[in-house]
Order: C-alpha cells, then structure tokens, then sequence
C-alpha cells in the first residue's frame, strides 16, 4: 500500500504540488490525471524521491520513503517512463538485469529472470535476449521497459505515460498486456497519463489532479458519474456513457452458445440456425473464417450465397477488447454482431449491439449504486462479470 | 534499424549509379589524370647531386617500362567505357598492374639515368608521376565500388602488393633519390620517428588526462562550459609556431628552457585539449535524458550511473576526439622541430635550409604515414570498444 | 536583447577587434618602446628592416589570396558533387578530402616545394589545397543537410533546379559552408607562418629569425601578431557565420 499524506512540493513561488493525500490499496491501480502542469509527474517522482517533497509523508506499506537511502528505495520500487530510457549499449537482456545487478544476484538466477520475463510480456526470449534496443519498434522497447521494471520483482511499480508514444494500436496492444500482467502480479501501481480512456479502461481509481491539488479520487464509474466538480465533469468529458463502456469487456457481455460448424456451407440450411442470427463457418482448429446470415437464408438464399468470408484478425474482437473498442469497430465494419476469438483465431462467441446497448443503459443503475456505498479509500470492487 | 529519417544516403544513389551507367567517369577521370600526367608532365627528374635543380625526363626514361605502364593508363581510360560486367573485372586488375608496373619504371628510370653518373647523382619522382600516382588512387577508388565481390578486392591488392614488392627488391626503387636519402640518413631516421611519437603521445597523453575531466566538468556546470571551451577554442586558433613563441617569455620566467621537449609537449597538450574536451563534453551532453532518469528511477548511484551509462554511451565520441586530436598533434609534432624538439620536423626543416628537397620528403612522407596511420588505429580501436549497440555502422 | 540587437552586438564587437588589431600593428613607436622594456638586455628588438604592418598585410595577402582561391574552387566543388550531374563523384571526393585532413598541414607545404621550388609559389599552392578540405567537406555536408522535405515541397511547388539551389539549398547550407571556410581560413593563417620557412615571408619572418639568432624580442613580436591575427580572423568569421544564418533557424 502506498499512503501520501498531505504531501506538497514547492518551486520558489510556485506549488507544483499542494496537499495531496491519497491512498493506493495493495494490488491495485491507481491512475494521475489532469492537464499538462497538473502536477501528476511530480507526484509520481515524489514516490521514488527522483523530487524530494517539501512537506508531507510518503509511506509505503507504512514506512516513510524518506527514512531508507533513495537508492535503496529505488530498487525496490519498478520505474516505467514514457520515451522507456532502455540503456543503448546494452542488450535487453543486459537492460532487465540491471536491478538484479544493483542487488548482487546471482548470474544463473538473473538469466533465467530474465527469460521469464521476457515470455511474461510476450516477447520470445531467444530472439530479442542479444538484441540492443536500437533494433526494437517502439512497442517492443516499451514491453523491454516493463520487463525490466519488474525484474527484481519489486511490490511497487511507478508508471509515468507509459504507453505515451506509441501510435494507437501498438498502445491497445500494450494495454491489454499490461492487464494481463497485472491480473498475474498483482503489483501496487501508480500510472500517469493524459489519456481519459486510458485512466478508464486500466486505472481501479483515477485520482484527477489540476494545478497542484486533487479534485477527485475515484472509482472510473464512480468519477463518470457523480463529478465532484465542474471542472471534473468537463475533463472527463460529454460522452460519458461511452467511456463508462470502456471500463467493460466483452468477455463480460458476450454470448458462447453460438452455431459454428466446420464443415463450410454445404449442409448449411434455416433448420441449421436453429434459432441463431449466425451460422459462423470456423475450420478444424475453430479458427473464424466467416458466417452465414441465416435472415438471408431463411429468405430462399442458397447457403454458398448468403455467406461471408472474413479475416478473423480485421472482423473479430477479443475478450478482453473494451465495449468501447468493440463498439467502434462495429460501427466501422457496419455489423449490428461481432464474432468474439482468441488471439489465435479460434471462435468464442459473439457479441452484440443489443448488449452493449442494454449495458450502457442497465450500468447507470448499477454504477451509482456502487458509488454510492463507496468511500474514499476503500477498496472499490470493479472485477469482471459484475456488469450484467 | 532506427535511423531512417536521414536523407537516402549519397553513397547509395551513386553506387547504384556507377552499376546502371555506361561509363564509369570517376574511373575516366582517373585514368586521363594519370595518363595525362604520364605522358605530358616529367616522369623523373635528374639532378647531379641531392641539391642540384633537377631536369625533368619523359617517362621514355624508363624504357619498355615507361611505355607499358602509359598503356596500361590507358587501358585503364578504355575500361572505364567498357559494359559494367567486364568493367567490374577489368578496372581492379589494371589498377593493380598498374600501380606496380609505374613504381617499376620509376625504378627503372633511376637505374637508367644514373648508369655511369657519379655517385651522388639522384633521380627523384617527377610532378608526372606524382600525378599518374593520385590518378591511379582514383582508378582504384573506382574499382573498389564497381567490383561487387571481395575477392576480386583483395586479389587486386596482392598483386599490386606483390608488383611494387618485386619492383623494390628487385627493380631499381632503392635508386630513387628518397631510398638514397633513406639510406643515407637510415642512422638518424628511425630515432627521429621514435622522438616524434613520443613528443605526439605526450601531447596526446597529456590532453587525455586533462581534456577528458575537463569536458566532464563542462558538462556538469555551465560556466565552465562556456569558459573553459572558450578559452581552449582560442588556443587552438593560434597558429603552431606562434604559440611555440609565445611560450618562451612565461616558460622562461618559470625556469623552464624555452627550447627543446617541454615547451614542445606543453604547446601540443594545449592543442590536444580542444577536440577531446568539446568531443567528451558532447558526448555526455548527449546522452539520452530518459536513459538516465531511467538509471536513477532504478536506484543507480551517480557513480554507477556515470561509469555504467554515461561513460560507455559517450565513448564513440570521446574516442573521437582523441583521434582527431592524435591526427593534429602528429603533424604540429613537426613544427616543433624549430625550437629543438627533434622529430620528423628536423629533416623537413633541415631539407628546406639546405633546399635539399630529398631530405624534406623524408621528413614529410613519413609524418603523413604516421597520421594515417594513427588515424586507422582510433577508428579500429573504436570499433573494438564501443557497444556494438550505439555502433554508427552497425545496423540490425 | 533581441535577436537582430545580437547580431548587430557580436557584428559590431567584431569589427571593433578588427580595428583594434590595426591600430595596434600600425603602432611602431609603441612596439619598440614595449619590447625595449621586456628585453632590456637587448641591443635591437625589434626586428628590422620591415615594420609589423607590412609583415601582417604580407601574411593576409598569402592567406586571403589562397583562401579566396579556395572558396572559388571548394564551394562550387562541393556543390556540384551534390548535383546529378556530380554524384558519381561524390564519393571519391569525400574520401580524397577526408584523406586530406589527416595530412599534416607542413606536410603539405613539405610534398609542394619539391615541385614548385621556394618561395610565394608553393606556399599559395599548399595553402590553396589544404584549405580546400574543410571547404568541400562542409559544403557538401551543407547541402546535404538541407532536409529532403523542403527541397520535395519546393519542387512541388514547381521551382527549378537552379532555384531551390539559389534560393533554398545554399541560404540554409550558408552557415555550415561559413564554418568550413572558417576552420580553412584559420588553419591557413597558422600554416603561413611556417611557410615563412620556405621563403613566403609574412608573421613566421621574425619568428623563425629570432629562434635562429636567438632573439627572443623578434620571436615575441611576430608570435604576438599572429597569434592576434588568428583569433580576430576566427571572431570575425564567426560573426559572419552567424549573420549568414537564416534568422528563421536562429536559436
């Protein structure tokens, strides 16, 4: 646990930080954000005491940081910057070692680390072990820089704009890692960006700072939909409902009992749909390769004709997409459903604009109520599979 | 590789250029550089002793020799027009026959000319050949990038290796006015190298030792920066040998003899001091702040955070600058041969007194040998040194 | 200050050296009268036969006329490899000129006068190629430098050849050639006083007579000047180099 305590940070004149108190639970994500010079950076390199606070107290797991040697604390505490910082002369493995090095562990101890790491953020320890920085993309790097925060397995990890300044994509990609890691790691985190969707879709509170001071710490529902301020509702922005659908995963909505059939569509006819919307045509691993609109059948359309062919990586989500990103790609391929694999392919279910709709109006309900019940500081319940 | 946002590179477009043309012009403009200079410029010039004014004589001195190695300059020309697939063969061969059959008639010529002269008679290369030698050096240029293959390379250099080794054992090279003098002065030249890398690797060693902390400061305040670059900005302004002159009034106030060794290795550390100090100061200035705040956000202390990233990640150009430094200070090295410091300068000023230009040239060729040299020896110690992960050349 | 005050500043404080420098030659009187005082041993300490003003406009006519040949022949050089029409050569020039810097400058001076014998001759000759160097290797390094986008944008916009390299190329590539003829201008003026060894006359003069005779007074006198020589050249170069700067790319 992480605990601030009237913490404040003073430039001359300036406030960069003014009496921040705030409380990270053990395990979980807490999220800085505001606009640029909000102060967010600075309360996070207070942590690490890269900034020495002026006043105030930093405690993790109830001993105050400023009574260990800041390098010491360091070591204990994983450091995630925007532009990653890996060392260019060294390779990355050379790169993850570094804090089990500062530690004095032993050789055979820091390989095999480091290759359990590198499979932990999904990059093959045998091709990018040797590799030097330079001939990694900014993805890559970016997973490296994770790796290596994480090595000397530290309970803390401090996250400044991780995910920053790499293009959309790559940035969905490494969020969805990182909560796969988190699931696994359950580190205390602290994670700054200026991104709403991302504070939403990863943070388990959003603490929302401007010039210096906390406006609001929150639950993401919690922060949607009872703003403390004006200026909170205005950062958070108009379209609330929708953000709130970033908080939600389609393996939470999503349906199983589908009608899939290896055998393509040459026994394909309405008794076949049995009901369903879609027969999906998968092969015989159950990778997607397309459906057929039973509407369309029913309608005297011979199965051959009434089919498509996808590309499960271009028409397809995954569970752990964001109702928001799924809904973004339905409207961009003009589906109503949308078939639901796993990152190799193979079909899981699908889900539906109906769902997502009867989530984005039955949550409002269930949100509040939740905010309600909550207190500041309290360890808010946000799991999976309670949206329904 | 990450760098792509440089402007294609020049080397790339021309080489594809050389490929795609129909002729060859770096190689044409070589060839008619040297055959030019062969057949219209004196290929040797006579002189009755080491310091009479010579008289210039065609390259026909060098009999059957002379006429071959004038075909071969333009056979050369010819290859050069020739279709890339041949060209790609035929231009490192000529270039290598070629440069041992000229050493040959250079030999051959001096054989010739001193046949029944006196003793001290001395032929000496001639402005023809001099220019034949820098047009061939082109020719070669050119068939380094227009053979693709390394073995075609480095079979051409053995046999030019091979040529000029039979024409110096065998032909008449060690009758060239430059092996006389050599031999002449052979008691005196070796010691003469000796004090000039001595009086370089001083200066060198010195600047070092002062340059690199110097620039590390410079990097830590900005005051020093601006003072203590600005001031060994202007040292290095300062022509050589007035420099040498200006210290003997304050060395001469110290003490210290203003003539011989230590003004020289003071004058050469100062002039040591400015590549290494702006090359060390650059090299940590430009490293990436992120890897640092990194290193820091770690719990690296700053002496490991110095010694593990920033010194590693400034190398390239620290190394850099002690080798642009070696290059200057092996030729200042020569000036201060005026004030008593000996080295390769003393035949060169010497040769000048007593205008015997033979005597001069030992001097000088030696002294562009060994900054080459040196230079060659920065660039691989560099290469061997560096990370190969903020190596320029390698890429992924 | 603003950014056109600092340049009429660092322009004006150049120009002040310039004459400052001069007006300190000019003054013969006041040479003697110094150096009687710091050589009071000495007979005759100042160097005779010519005054300091004319071994300085002697040096400055060697090292203006090479470094003006150089100009003529390097700039065109370098740009011209970076045309089309050059490009094949492009390489072997910057390998020549690469090569050439590692030369010794005396070396130079050293491979020219068994060419061109004594005297004024070779001295330009050495001084002309030495210089050549650092002038083909920034031009070059300039015009390269000038980024790919804007020469595309200019041609986008249908301006020839000849233009965006009048008007685009050459102002943006002007301070880098600038600091080429800078570095050339300045290791001239140093070579030129050696070259007084072969005959040229100019600064080295009473240096190399003095270190001869062992007359320090001579060896101050000229050391002195040429030290001063180098570093008002050096500043007001380097103030031109800065007023050929684009003041959009001012920093």
């Amino acid at each position: 646990m992480i605990r601030l305590t009237e913490v404040t940070k003073r430039y001359g004149e300036t406030l960069a930080v003014d009496r921040i108190s705030l409380e990270v639970p053990t395990g979980e994500v807490s999220v800085l954000i505001g606009p640029s010079g909000c102060g967010k950076t600075t309360t996070l390199r207070m942590i690490n005491r890269l900034i020495e606070p002026t006043s105030g107290l930093i405690e993790i797991d109830g001993e105050d940081v400023m009574s260990v040697s800041p390098e010491e604390l360091r070591r204990r505490i994983g450091y995630v910057i925007q532009s990653v910082g890996l060392f260019p002369h060294l390779t990355v493995a050379e790169n993850i070692a570094t804090v089990p090095r500062l530690l004095g562990w032993k050789r055979e101890r820091i390989a095999s680390r480091v290759r359990e790491l590198l499979a932990v953020v999904g990059l093959e320890p045998a091709e990018y072990a040797e590799k030097y920085p330079r001939q990694l993309s900014g993805g890559q790097a970016q997973r490296v820089g994770v790796a290596r925060a994480l090595a000397a397995d530290p309970p803390v990890l401090l996250m400044d704009e991780p995910f920053g300044a790499v293009d959309p994509l790559t940035r969905e990609r490494l969020q969805a890692a990182f909560e796969r890691i988190q699931r696994e790691v359950r580190k205390t985190v602290v994670l700054v960006t200026h991104d709403v969707d991302e504070a939403i879709r990863l943070g388990d509170r959003i603490a929302l700072m401007r010039t210096g001071r906390l406006e609001q710490y929150d639950a993401p529902e919690a922060l949607l939909d009872h703003p403390a301020s004006k200026f909170v509702h205005d950062f958070v922005g108009a379209d609330r409902a929708l953000k709130r659908l970033g908080r939600v995963r389609v393996a939470d909505v999503m349906r199983t009992d589908v009608v899939m059939t290896a055998d393509g569509t040459r026994k394909i006819d309405v008794a076949a749909c049995s009901g369903g919307r879609f027969v999906y045509l998968v092969d015989d691993d159950g990778v997607l390769e397309g459906w057929v609109d039973c509407r369309v059948l029913a309608a005297g359309t011979p199965a051959e004709e009434a089919g498509t062919r996808v590309d499960w990586r271009e028409a397809a989500a995954t569970p752990d997409t964001t109702l928001k990103d799924a809904l973004s790609q339905m409207l961009g391929l003009g589906f109503r459903d949308l078939a639901v694999v796993d990152d190799r392919g193979r079909l899981l279910g699908e889900v539906s604009l109906r769902a997502i709709e009867q989530t984005m109006s039955g949550s409002d309900a269930h949100v509040s109520n939740l905010a309600e019940g909550e207190v500041l500081g309290a360890p808010a319940d946000t799991g999976e599979g309670e949206v329904e | 590789m990450r760098n792509e946002g440089h402007p294609i590179p020049a080397e790339a477009t021309s080489a594809d250029r050389s490929h795609g043309a129909r002729v060859d012009r770096v190689a044409g403009f070589g060839a008619a550089v040297a055959l030019s200079g062969c057949v219209a410029l004196p290929f040797v010039e006579f002189r009755e002793n080491r310091i009479a004014s010579g008289v210039g004589e065609a390259v026909t001195a060098a009999g059957w020799l002379g006429w071959l190695a004038c075909a071969l300059l333009a056979a050369a020309l010819v290859a050069a027009f020739l279709p890339h697939a041949i060209r790609a063969r035929a231009l490192p061969a000529v270039a290598a026959v070629s440069t041992a059959v000229v050493v040959a008639a250079l030999g051959s010529a001096a054989t010739t000319l001193q046949e029944g002269q006196p003793a001290f008679a001395r032929v000496s290369i001639g402005p023809g050949a001099w220019v034949a030698i820098v047009g061939i050096a082109v020719v070669w240029f050119a068939a380094w990038r227009a053979s693709a293959d390394v073995r075609t390379r480095w079979l051409a250099v053995a046999l030019a290796v091979a040529g000029v080794g039979a024409a110096a054992l065998w032909g008449g090279v060690p009758e060239l006015s430059l092996a006389k003098e050599y031999a002449a002065q052979s008691r005196r030249f070796w010691p003469l190298v000796g004090q000039h890398l001595t009086l370089a690797g001083a200066g060198i060693g010195f600047g070092a030792l002062i340059g690199i902390p110097l620039g590390v400061v410079a990097s830590r305040s900005r005051i020093a920066r601006q003072v203590g670059i600005g001031v060994v900005a202007i040292i290095q302004t300062i022509p050589s040998m007035a420099m040498l002159g200006l210290l003997i009034a304050p060395l001469a106030a110290l003490g210290v003899r203003a003539i011989g060794t230590t003004p020289a290795i003071i004058a050469l550390t100062l002039y040591a001091l400015l590549p290494i100090v702006r090359n060390t100061f650059v090299g940590l200035a430009g490293v990436d702040p992120a890897a640092l705040d990194a290193g820091r956000g770690m719990g690296m202390g700053r002496a490991r955070l110095f010694l593990g990233v920033e010194v590693p990640l400034a190398l390239p150009l620290v190394l850099e600058g002690i080798r642009a430094a070696a290059v200057l200070v092996i030729g200042i090295a020569a000036v201060t041969a005026f004030i008593g410091a000996g080295g390769l300068g003393v035949l060169v000023f010497q040769g000048w007194g007593q205008q015997a230009d033979d005597l001069t040239l030992l001097g000088a060729v030696p002294m562009v040998v060994l900054a080459v040299a040196a230079d060659a020896l920065m660039r691989g110690l560099g290469r061997v040194v560096v990370s190969p992960g903020i190596r320029e050349e390698a890429a992924a | 200050m603003s950014a056109t005050g600092r340049r009429y500043a660092s322009a004006a404080g150049a120009l002040a050296l310039v004459v400052a420098f001069a007006w300190l030659v000019a003054q013969q009187p006041l040479w003697e009268r110094a150096l009687s005082a710091i050589f009071p041993g000495s007979a005759n300490p100042v160097y005779p036969g010519v005054t300091l003003a004319d071994l300085v406009v002697r040096h400055l006519a060697i090292v203006g006329f090479s470094s003006g040949l150089t100009m003529l022949v390097g700039i065109p050089l370098g740009v011209w490899v970076t045309r089309p029409s050059g490009a094949d050569f492009r390489e072997v020039v910057a390998a020549a000129v690469d090569f050439g810097q590692t030369f010794p400058p005396i070396a130079v001076l050293a491979l020219m006068v068994p060419i061109l014998g004594f005297g004024l001759g070779p001295a330009i000759v050495a001084l002309f190629l030495y210089g050549l160097f650092p002038v083909v290797s920034n031009t070059v390094a300039g015009i390269e430098g000038v980024p790919r986008t804007l020469v595309d944008a200019a041609r986008g916009m249908g301006m020839g050849r000849a233009r965006i390299l009048l008007t685009l190329e050459v102002p943006l590539a002007a301070r880098v050639i600038m600091a080429g003829v800078r570095t050339s201008v300045v290791i001239n003026i140093g070579t030129a006083t050696v070259a007084a060894a072969v005959g040229a006359g100019g600064l080295g003069d009473p240096i190399i007579r003095g270190i001869n005779v062992q007359n320090f007074a001579y060896v101050l006198q000229g050391a002195t000047a040429a030290a001063l020589l180098a570093v008002v050249a050096d500043s007001l170069l380097a103030v031109t180099e800065r007023l050929l700067t684009p003041r959009g790319l001012e920093a």
